[in-house]
């Protein structure tokens, strides 16, 4: 009953789009670090103001599923003037709701800093964005890797949303063709496939960052 | 003087950020009124929305857009001298996406209902779009539309082949359990599983699907439901006008000599007579 053909046959045109599902959860990622990393910052600022807008960006994206963003900001932006084209929707969208995950990842790691790092920093004259740039994040980064990769390969599988926006990736053209050629099984299975061997490359590269962290640390 | 000052900065930011809405409203509201055929032609570009999935209209072959949309809007794209882009979204998204001025013009097509001519401005029909039965193959206890009383069938949520379905089941003596699926291609999928024993969708649909796999499938011969077309879809709104009856005189150019005709026989087996306008449907 299962077709090889059909599999093998879909494999190049799947794994075509599966490079628009790298691209795009790969960019939302790494947008979405820059504004964790400045809402983590905000969150942790002596600002009364600046802790309120933190903490109402990450509760909204979090708090709201990932298909109604995108929705609101594909079909209900227009309505207020702002027309955004399908891509920037999707990498905007996956990236501001990353970047609420990726803010609350950090700030346990910005927590783990010990006080005294800080005020060490602070003496020998480092101004708030060194200590930022130079001491916190390069720490929170080391503390919380596992959680970033995990948040990462999260994102990989959730551009499989994107396509309610107009975006071509992966599980679209998977349905696409799914419905053309009457072979769901064998076409899901090359695209869960495909995701997996993603998924476990992020984690692989991972797994080296932290050794290598570790090695640092040793030396 | 540090308070005032700051809080004077921050009225200017609030004043600056309202301005920006207020200008940015105006210029939406600019770009609305300019005239839809206009704009596509000095654009060089008719943007079409659509679902990939819904063959022989619209669906993928070795990858690529295949079906009758594809070649009657190149014609459109040819007479109008325009580009043609389509943008698939999964069917849901496709009006709203209309609605919110992503795309020109929606391809499809859907079924020109009364209650859709309401909220849309169709095209002239491309296609007869009468709701027939699709069975299993050598299915004895089918023949004629009405066998599906008592039974199982299936058919896709919010559109008017369910509809259709729903009226016919109830001149049946005893209602058939109607099972709704998200889309064709899954009740398609239960038909052959066995878990429904008919889905009812447009015979263009069924007879299409019946000759792809005519070892599974079989269409019941004659539709059951009331006489209804098929046809492309855009807003009504006065801007878009102009553009609506630009595609609709390229259509019934194709249909007067014979091109839509000879595109309707190489995807739907047979070429079908349509009016050339509906004002009212039968349903």
């Amino acid at each position: 009953m299962f077709s090889i053909d059909v599999a093998l046959k879909s494999l190049p045109l799947l794994l075509g789009a599966s490079v628009w599902t790298i691209v795009y959860s790969l960019s939302s990622v790494a947008i979405g670090f820059c504004i964790g990393t400045l809402m983590c910052a905000a969150g942790l600022s002596q600002s009364p103001v600046l802790r309120g807008i933190a903490a109402f960006y990450v509760s909204f994206f979090r708090g709201v599923p990932l298909l109604v963003q995108l929705l609101l900001s594909y079909y209900c932006l227009p309505l207020i003037g702002i027309n955004v084209p399908s891509s920037v929707a999707a990498v905007g969208t996956l990236a501001l709701c990353t970047g609420a995950y990726i803010a609350e990842i950090l700030r346990g790691g910005f927590l783990g800093i010990p006080a005294g790092l800080i005020e060490a920093a602070r003496m020998v004259g480092l101004s708030r964005a060194q200590i930022l740039t130079r001491i916190e994040v390069p720490m929170a980064v080391r503390f919380t890797l596992p959680s970033l990769v995990n948040e990462t390969t999260m994102m990989v599988k959730a551009s499989s949303l994107i396509s309610v926006v107009g975006v071509l990736e992966l599980t679209r053209l998977a349905q696409n063709i799914a419905t053309s050629t009457f072979q769901p099984l064998e076409i899901y299975l090359t695209a869960g496939v495909i995701y997996f061997v993603i998924n476990a490359a992020i984690t692989f590269v991972g797994s080296l960052v932290e050794r290598g962290f570790r090695a640092e640390k040793a030396a | 003087m540090s308070m005032i000052t700051r809080r004077s900065a921050v009225t200017r930011t609030l004043r600056l950020a309202a301005f920006g809405v207020a200008a940015s409203l105006a210029f939406a509201g600019a770009a609305k009124a300019e005239d839809l055929l206009a704009k596509v032609k000095a654009k060089g570009e008719l943007t079409v929305g659509t679902e990939l999935q819904f063959a022989p209209f619209d669906f993928v072959e070795d990858g690529k857009q295949a079906g009758l949309n594809k070649e009657l809007f190149e014609l459109i794209g040819k007479e109008l001298g325009v580009k043609i882009t389509f943008l698939d979204l999964p069917w849901p998204s496709v009006l709203p996406g209309l609605e919110a001025g992503k795309f020109d013009m929606v391809a499809g097509p859907a079924t020109i209902t009364n209650a859709r001519m309401e909220r849309y401005r169709f095209s002239t029909p491309i296609a007869d779009a009468t709701v027939a039965i699709l069975k299993k193959k050598g299915d004895a206890s089918i023949t004629k539309p009405e066998d599906i009383a008592g039974k199982k069938v299936g058919s896709a949520k919010a559109t008017a082949q369910l509809a259709q379905l729903q009226e016919f089941a109830k001149t049946l003596p005893s209602a058939p359990t109607i099972q709704e699926y998200v889309d064709f291609s899954q009740s398609y999928a239960d038909l052959g599983a066995g878990r429904v024993v008919a889905v009812a969708n447009s015979l263009p649909n069924i007879a299409y699907l019946a000759k792809q796999k005519p070892d599974v499938f079989e269409v019941v011969q004659p539709p059951f439901g009331k006489p209804v077309y098929f046809g492309f879809i855009g807003t009504k709104a006065p801007e878009a006008q102009s553009l609506m009856d630009a595609v609709d005189a390229v259509i019934i150019k194709a249909k007067n000599d014979g091109t839509l005709g000879k595109m309707q026989e190489k995807w739907f087996g047979t070429a079908m007579k349509t009016p050339d306008h509906v004002t009212k449907a039968s349903f």
